[in-house]
């Protein structure tokens, strides 16, 4: 049955966005991430306009955060505090996201800009991923040891020593530590340009640089992570849709359902099977979308020159 | 079919045509197309009498829109768009029937009315060399006639006797919406007798027009919608599947 989207503008068939928003939601909820890495590549491969995708995906991500938000606040896991001063930062850096998005659109190079962050990232995040994966099954299988056993925050002492310098600091009750404020606005500063460009959650980025930079304790990580990230989604969402019109909110609605019930059933297999082998998979599953938005990128186009109409 | 109570209906004034007052006279099957999201493309069918001697014209432009064509450039592999240049109110829509057997007549004779391809004005708001200008005027206009925008050749005019004729106007499925017009002339030695000229509204019209005209018209109400309804979504699954389902 095909569905026009009205602002991606074209006619997609509803079960095929049912079913990658099922797929996206299981595999999220599998691994503990949002998910906006495999939705905005998934929605581009379909047909969507590079811009409507990330914004649209920024849309469910939203949905995804809340859902598992509610689960962590009843555990208790989530600093507020820390997470006010994050939103602070990502709120700042998402429009600022928001803003370049919209430049690089009038200058006909959004498109670009989005496979090329993909690409680097994906490669980057599936390479090490699936390094780990290989070191992790090598250990089990042969008994070696590759020393990544000592403390990883060694490899952050100077950047902790610098940050230690900065002024306005205040202690963090929750989380037990005193630091700049000015650390988890200029962290979440950062992402959240990312959060804008690339229609993703961050968490990817954010939750280690909660636990190496602002030395959180790893039970409220996952919590403030995602109370931070309905924040600067919901931020990324509304001024999309204000000032480059790109959220579809016909392809977000079927995708935030779909995916909400995806994410469930994939957080309840994810105990049942084997973490590294699951862990492979999405990294070679991660690499494959980055090869073929590289081949976007590199692919001889058919006509050189191209047309777009103006509203 | 509509054609066909269409014909009847113009047969009938034409009945009644005195052909000693107006040289020319047709009208069209419909004055409105409406764009749903099944919308397969659409024929509207002109009819038209002619009393005098001389060629007939038909031309049909769409409405005038901006657009920008940009030409990919290779850096290192990596194809992005290189020089871009914009076009502004340039027709969307053009399409050209005539009995001039040779299209170079209509050009050579009516390069006021903008009648033929290469008499169409383009306004560029940036400064270009003629050859610039050229090559990316040629480029837009094919990549119009690549979406059936444009047509690509002038069509001929059917005629059913001396006096009456027919065209059949196609429309493409990804048209573009507003007031196109339809204009009709009849040309002797060079000289314009007569000229007709009649609208066609397209129009979108179905629940995705509903919401992409709120979408640019109320965007903030619009952005506020679609996080309620994540929020919503997200706090609804939380409660439904901690409630019920439960592992």
């Amino acid at each position: 049955m095909q569905i026009y989207l009205p602002i991606a503008e074209i006619p997609v068939n509803i079960f095929l966005v049912l079913a990658l928003g099922l797929i996206t939601g299981f595999l999220a909820g599998m691994f503990g991430i949002g998910g906006g890495f495999l939705a905005t590549p998934f929605l581009i491969f379909i047909g969507v306009p590079s811009a409507v995708s990330v914004s649209t995906s920024t849309n469910q991500i939203i949905s995804a955060s809340v859902s598992g938000l509610l689960a962590h606040f009843k555990k208790g896991n989530v600093d507020i505090k820390m997470g006010l001063f994050l939103v602070l930062g990502g709120i700042i850096g998402s429009s600022i996201g928001v803003s370049i998005f919209k430049i690089l659109q009038n200058a006909g190079q959004i498109d670009l800009v989005i496979a090329l962050t993909y690409v680097l990232f994906l490669g980057a995040i599936s390479l090490t991923m699936l390094s780990d994966s290989f070191k992790n099954f090598i250990d089990k299988k042969f008994g070696m040891d590759w020393q990544h056993h000592h403390d990883d925050r060694v490899k952050f002492q100077w950047l902790l020593r610098k940050i230690d310098k900065l002024p306005l600091k205040t202690y963090f009750n929750k989380s037990e530590v005193y630091i700049s404020i000015f650390v988890p606005i200029i962290i979440s500063f950062g992402i959240g340009i990312l959060v804008s460009l690339m229609g993703i959650g961050g968490g990817f980025l954010m939750i280690p640089a909660m636990i190496y930079i602002l030395q959180m304790p790893s039970h409220l990580v996952v919590g403030t992570s995602l109370f931070q990230i309905v924040f600067i989604a919901s931020n990324a969402t509304f001024l999309q849709a204000i000032a480059g019109n790109n959220v579809d909110i016909v392809l977000g609605a079927l995708m935030i359902f779909s995916s909400a019930i995806g994410a469930q059933f994939g957080s309840r297999i994810a105990y049942k099977v084997d973490a590294n082998a699951t862990r492979a998979f999405l990294a070679v599953l991660l690499l494959l979308i980055c090869f073929k938005m590289m081949f976007q990128l590199f692919a001889e186009p058919s006509n050189i020159y191209s047309l777009e109409i103006l509203k | 079919m509509k054609f066909r109570l269409f014909l009847i209906i113009f047969l009938f004034i034409i009945h009644h045509f005195d052909a000693r007052a107006v040289p020319l006279i047709s009208g069209i099957s419909s004055n409105e197309i409406n764009v749903d999201t099944e919308f397969k493309g659409a024929q509207i069918l002109l009819f038209g009498a002619k009393s005098d001697a001389g060629n007939i014209v038909i031309s049909v432009r769409g409405p005038r829109k901006n657009f920008i064509v940009s030409k990919k450039e290779n850096l290192l592999g990596v194809w992005y768009n290189g020089e871009r240049v914009r076009f502004k109110n340039s027709y969307s829509f053009y399409s050209l029937f005539s009995t001039f057997n040779n299209g170079r007549m209509i050009e050579d004779n009516l390069n006021d009315f903008e009648l033929g391809k290469n008499n169409i004005k383009f306004e560029i708001s940036q400064n270009l060399s003629p050859s610039k200008m050229n090559e990316f005027r040629i480029q837009l206009v094919d990549l119009l006639e690549n979406k059936q925008y444009f047509a690509s050749n002038t069509k001929p005019i059917d005629f059913l006797d001396e006096t009456l004729f027919k065209v059949m106007i196609d429309f493409p499925k990804n048209i573009l919406l507003g007031t196109y017009v339809v204009e009709i002339y009849l040309i002797n030695n060079g000289s314009i007798l007569s000229y007709q000229s009649i609208p066609i509204y397209v129009n979108q019209v179905g629940l995705s027009a509903k919401i992409s005209d709120f979408a640019s018209n109320q965007s903030v109400i619009y952005g506020l919608l679609a996080v309620f309804i994540a929020i919503f979504v997200g706090v609804l699954t939380n409660y439904f599947f901690v409630k019920f389902i439960k592992k």
